[in-house]
């Protein structure tokens, strides 16, 4: 197997971890609380499938990387000038960004999380789409309106499940 | 490029990104209220020689063949300034990393045997920020070097 080849499959390995846990991160996460209460064996469950997320982050940086070697010694310098690739780093950014402030307590967790499940869609349709015609500020503008559909649409699944105070968190 | 540089090349970038993941790593454990530190010592210290190897690997192939390759290329192309301002800055900066994770590496084997001490958990988890931010910026500016030839 060629080196670009095993590239391709470290980073779509990474991508479906990170894309899988963080669907199924937001899904536990939504049925174990909706008792509002987090019992041992939940949440050994969502510390598994964090760890599972971070794995994949991890090949999804690791191979991004193997990526830029990869173009930078056969001289195929067209990728540094896209658009996509430049917001895909900003958004695998804003994804490490997100994870440290969340452990942190520093950000609320309904952002929190919306911000993470929304990058890792955003780095996957980037990932396929390749090329755009758009700008780089015309994606991360797409992204940011992502992000607040989806902290909107997480608030308003927790709050038929769990009742508006609790939809807050 | 030689095979043997190029090796170097990949040995340089995959050290340094792999060790900057660890430090994002020992932040996350740090933040924690009881972090485990048996293994944050033990990947603090991979860090640490994570960083010398692409140190040492970068500084072979910065001076036997970065000068003299690579860098007129890049002045003379479009965008100069990416050794002008990012590489001279990058290999500046990047002196201090492993000494840096050294002294976080340090500051985490010491906790281990005084778990207790959160004040120096809290400034080792600055400190690691600190590394972060300074190990992003490097990998950032060898993007810009490296989409500048």
């Amino acid at each position: 197997m060629a080196v670009y080849d095993l590239l391709v499959l470290m980073h779509i390995i990474g991508t479906v971890l990170g894309v899988g846990a963080a669907t199924f991160a937001e899904i536990f996460y939504t049925r174990f609380n909706s008792d509002n209460i987090i019992t041992d064996d939940e949440r050994s469950t969502l510390a598994v499938t964090y760890t599972i997320m971070r794995t994949g982050l991890f090949l999804l940086v690791v191979s991004g990387f193997g990526f830029l070697l990869y173009f930078r010694l056969t001289e195929y310098m067209d990728i540094f000038s896209s658009p996509s690739f430049w917001a895909k780093m900003t958004v695998v950014a804003v994804l490490a960004g997100n994870a440290l402030l969340l452990q942190a307590r520093l950000m609320p967790f309904l952002i929190g999380t919306a911000v993470s499940l929304t990058s890792w869609y955003a780095a996957l349709t980037l990932g396929v789409l390749g090329k755009t015609s758009a700008s780089y500020f015309e994606i991360l503008a797409y992204y940011a309106v992502a992000v607040v559909i989806v902290a909107l649409a997480l608030r308003w699944i927790r709050a038929r499940l769990h009742g508006t105070a609790q939809a807050k968190i | 490029m030689t095979t043997a540089l190029a090796a170097l090349l990949i040995t340089h970038v995959i050290a340094g990104v792999v060790a900057i993941g660890i430090h994002n790593v020992v932040l996350m454990h740090l933040l924690k209220k009881a972090p485990n530190y048996i293994f944050i010592s033990r990947i603090a210290w991979s860090a640490v020689a994570l960083f010398l190897l692409s140190w040492a690997t970068s500084t072979y192939y910065y001076v036997t063949y970065y000068g003299t390759a690579v860098k007129p290329r890049i002045l003379a192309g479009d965008a100069p300034f990416a050794h002008a301002f990012f590489m001279e800055t990058k290999e500046h900066i990047f002196l201090l990393l492993p000494f840096v994770a050294l002294s976080i590496a340090l500051c985490v084997s010491y906790l281990r045997a005084h778990p207790e001490d959160d004040r120096l958990r809290k400034s080792t988890a600055f400190l690691t920020l600190i590394a972060l931010g300074i190990g992003v910026a490097t990998a950032v500016s060898g993007m810009f070097v490296s989409g500048s030839i």
